[in-house]
């Protein structure tokens, strides 16, 4: 577990209001992602953390609220200006290339990261083969790099999914529901790499998860969501012993 | 195909003319296996060459048309098979390509040869708005929107009659002399042709390519990925708009003329009903569609009045047990047959 203070806020986000029509999915969301540490967001379904996260990442514009990623105001802004800066998201309904192969997949996330997406004429893509294979391998996925993706199992397409987002070579990772309708095996192997991501490369992660023991066994800080708003937020253990957070969460979902 | 927008053919593994999709991957003996790639199409287009000097008059001018019609199916398929992007709006880039030629004729006394190359130029200035128009609709809608335009672009073309000789369109002897012979004009075309194709191709294979196939897989997840899907679709649209044009110009040379039908909606079908033909997810497919699809329609003409229902029942038969088409089923046959002949040695 992290000493908080000796992290410099990645992500601050004040007010973050969003509506659809008369409903109010999130409500005033308040959050400081601080960088190298691993943020989680739990809640109940319907809490809001998907619209949250949605948010985040420029695929919805916020009613209200600012979000200010390294020094730079990003709400509003479109999804592929929000990646370029180093948000990327690895999403929790497989949202893959279906009839890309896995290396195929990466190596299209690569030309995207090296903004060679509108070069017509060269052979650049060929050239980024080895970078796929390292960002295959460190997703545990170089024995199936040519299969097509929808040949790959679920727990491989999630690995995939994250794949792509490291592809990206982001400052902040956004996982949600990373585990979500994992075998037990194939979940404590996602959790290892969640791990290992955040330790060796540095990186910055945010994830929601259902599962408590996956949430309090790897997060430095918690946020709890409840009907839109951020009920409690903290480091780990602090959050796991506030009796009210448990009285919300457990007692609507055990 | 399970929706309009996006086409769901299981074809992509089956891409043999070039290197195929999985080309990313460098081969460990990448020359062999590039000069072994190289062979089908090299020895096509020398069968296709020596033609020219054995077919009668006739078939070389239904060849002409051909090609044309190649060049029109494989560039409509950048958007279909590549981008996933159903357009029945690609007859208004062909229609013009005809039209630079004939009109650059008619008012100004432009050469042919300063029109034909002028011709892919014009196409490509059409396509950015009417590509920046119909691309902010998804797939149905995007489809019905080019529909709309290549509608709009025959009903102008027909009633301008100053400009455009309305419906009779323009006739006259605008193409040189020597490619009015049909060898000279088949032979002329095959070049343009071989030429255009090649272009494609690098398109197909480059990283803008595979950013494509991407796009045409979840738009979503390469917006999210930092691509501005929006504007590479729009690329795509005004690449293919131009070789349609260039397609358009190519079938001056057959026809002699510029009318408003060559801009119809039921013009814009053709190269649609090549692609499924031949298959989609092939490189090669649309240009064997084309070949197929005009000896196929001179022959049905010949026995059916209505051979549009015949046509029909074709496409259907292809879309329901051949979703990747003849190329796809003949690269089927041809594994079977390698994989049974290794098995005898």
């Amino acid at each position: 577990m992290s000493d908080e203070t000796a992290h410099d806020i990645l992500l601050s986000a004040r007010g973050l209001v969003r509506d659809f029509g008369p409903f109010r999915a999130v409500d005033g969301v308040d959050l400081d992602v601080r960088s190298g540490t691993i943020h989680s967001v739990i809640g109940p379904n319907g809490a809001g953390k998907t619209t949250l996260f949605r948010l985040l990442t420029g695929i919805l514009r916020p009613t209200a609220g600012s979000l200010e990623f390294a020094g730079e105001q990003l709400a509003g802004r479109p999804t592929h200006v929000v990646a370029r800066r180093g948000i990327v998201q690895a999403f929790q309904t497989t949202s893959i290339f279906p009839r890309l192969t896995a290396h195929e997949s990466v190596c299209a996330a690569l030309v995207s990261k090296h903004r060679r997406s509108r070069d017509l004429i060269t052979w650049f893509h060929r050239g980024l083969a080895g970078e796929a294979s390292q960002v295959l391998e460190t997703v545990g996925l170089s024995d199936v790099a040519d299969e097509q993706a929808r040949a790959l199992s679920h727990g491989d397409q999630r690995a995939l999914e994250v794949a792509l987002a490291l592809a990206m070579s982001p400052r902040l990772l956004l996982l949600d529901e990373p585990t979500a309708g994992m075998s037990p095996f194939e979940s404590h192997k996602m959790v290892q790499l969640v791990q290992r991501l955040a330790k060796e490369e540095q990186l910055t992660v945010i994830l929601s998860e259902h599962d408590m023991d996956t949430v309090f066994g790897i997060s430095d800080r918690v946020s709890v969501m409840h009907q839109g708003r951020v009920l409690a937020d903290g480091p780990a253990p602090e959050v796991r012993r506030n009796a009210d957070v448990m009285a919300i969460y457990l007692g609507s979902e055990a | 195909m399970s929706t309009y927008g996006h086409l769901d053919t299981d074809a992509h593994d089956v891409d043999p003319p070039g290197p195929d999709t999985r080309s990313a991957r460098p081969a460990p003996a990448s020359r062999t296996v590039l000069l072994r790639r190289a062979t089908a199409p090299v020895a096509l287009t020398a069968v296709m060459f020596l033609l020219a000097f054995t077919l009668g008059s006739t078939t070389l001018v239904t060849m002409q048309e051909v090609l044309a019609f190649a060049v029109f199916a494989t560039a409509t398929n950048l958007l279909l098979g590549q981008a996933g992007l159903v357009s029945f709006g690609q007859a208004v880039f062909f229609g013009i390509g005809s039209y630079t030629v004939a009109l650059g004729w008619l008012h100004w006394q432009l050469p042919f040869w300063a029109t034909f190359v002028l011709a892919p130029f014009v196409g490509a200035l059409v396509a950015i708005p009417i590509g920046l128009v119909a691309l902010r609709a998804r797939k149905l809608y995007f489809a019905l929107s080019t529909l709309a335009f290549s509608e709009l672009a025959y009903q102008l073309a027909e009633s301008r009659y100053n400009f455009t000789k309305g419906a009779n369109g323009v006739f006259g002897p605008f193409v040189p002399t020597a490619l009015t012979q049909p060898r000279t004009g088949y032979l002329f075309l095959l070049a343009v042709t071989v030429v255009s194709l090649l272009l494609l191709w690098k398109v197909n294979h480059s990283p803008f390519g595979l950013v494509l196939r991407a796009i045409r897989e979840n738009r979503e997840r390469v917006q999210a990925l930092g691509v501005n899907v929006y504007l590479h679709q729009v690329a795509a649209f005004v690449i293919s708009g131009a070789f349609c044009a260039l397609a358009g110009a190519m079938f001056v040379i057959y026809s002699q003329s510029g009318y408003p039908e060559l801009l119809d909606w039921t013009t814009s079908g053709w190269p649609v009903f090549m692609a499924v033909i031949g298959g989609m997810g092939t490189f090669l497919g649309p240009a064997l569609g084309a070949l197929i699809y005009q000896f196929g329609h001179d022959q049905l003409v010949l026995y059916f009045s209505d051979w549009q229902l015949v046509l029909g029942a074709v496409l259907l038969v292809i879309v329901m047990f051949w979703p990747d088409g003849l190329m796809g089923a003949l690269a089927r046959l041809g594994g079977v047959i390698r994989r049974w002949w290794k098995g005898r040695r």
